[in-house]
């Protein structure tokens, strides 16, 4: 299997994060859209659904791809704009994974029990 | 755009129009904007409360505050113009034939269109100031 250096990983999850993120966009419109109907219309229902577990694990993930896109964006940006930021590049995208999982362990501290004990 | 500008120099060179000089840079500048602006909106509706409690009286609420209106129009303008575009590099990377190419982006571009109206008569087309009080006078009498 043909595996790329750090740059290609860094690229593949950027993209992946960024189309994902941006599909989840267009849904989350047309939910928030629902509120248009009223205090009697679809809206309490439709996200009583989407507040299953299910989806709650589906938008912590969401979030998660969010804080990478964002970081790895302006790793991005500083490689773009800098000599310094070629240079480092490889040193930034682990101070990347590093930094998304240093905001994602308080966050899932906070949302999982939220998701499984019924707070 | 199968070979990616790493610098603005580069970008100036590689790109034949000057739209899609424009474009790499917007996607650039939107990308800071959105960094405090996505990572707000999460903070206040994922962290500070639980997302489970939102309902009709939390998005009434929120939306009946004028500066609920005006950051989320920030947030919906440069995160659509963003993602979409972000969406147009994928397709182009994806899809060669040209029929193919110019239909997918002509969904794309319709969808866009049809759910950028959409939020912004949500965030616009409604006082929800009445309905939001109505709402929870009812609900908590308070
Ligand atoms: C939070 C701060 C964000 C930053 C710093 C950021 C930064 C970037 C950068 C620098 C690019 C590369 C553009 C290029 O190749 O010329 C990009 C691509 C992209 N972004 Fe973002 N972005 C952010 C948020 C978002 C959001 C909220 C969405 C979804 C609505 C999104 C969706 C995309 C997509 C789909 C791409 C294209 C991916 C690709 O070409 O491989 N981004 N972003």
């Amino acid at each position: 299997m043909y595996r790329g250096k750090e740059g290609q990983w860094a690229f593949l999850l950027h993209r992946l994060s960024g189309v994902a993120i941006a599909l989840y966009l267009i849904i989350h419109v047309l939910d928030i859209s629902l509120v248009m109907y009223g205090p009697d219309g679809p809206f309490n229902t439709f996200l009583a659904f989407y507040h299953q577990w299910p989806f709650r694990i589906g938008l912590v993930l969401v979030m998660a791809g969010v804080v990478y896109h964002a970081l790895n964006g302006l790793r991005i940006i500083i490689m773009d704009f800098s000599e310094w930021g070629i240079r480092y590049q490889r040193a930034m995208w682990y101070g990347v994974l590093v930094l998304t999982t240093a905001i994602g362990i308080p966050v899932l501290v906070k949302v999982i029990p939220e998701i499984f004990g019924g707070v | 755009m199968a070979v990616k500008p790493k610098t603005l120099s580069e970008a100036r060179a590689v790109y034949s129009t000057n739209s899609e000089l424009a474009w790499w840079v917007f996607m650039r500048i939107s990308g800071l904007f959105l960094i405090f602006l996505v990572f707000g909106h999460m903070f206040f509706n994922n962290i500070q409360i639980n997302v489970a409690d939102v309902d009709y009286a939390y998005v009434a609420k929120r939306f009946s505050k004028s500066w609920v209106k005006i950051y989320d129009s920030f947030l919906l303008g440069f995160a659509m113009l963003h993602g979409i575009n972000g969406l147009r590099y994928s397709l182009e990377d994806y899809i060669q034939r040209p029929g193919r190419r110019f239909w997918a982006k002509v969904v794309l571009f319709t969808v866009a269109a049809v759910i950028f109206v959409l939020g912004v008569m949500t965030l616009w087309a409604f006082s929800f100031e009445e309905m939001g009080d109505a709402v929870r006078g009812l609900q908590h009498s308070n």
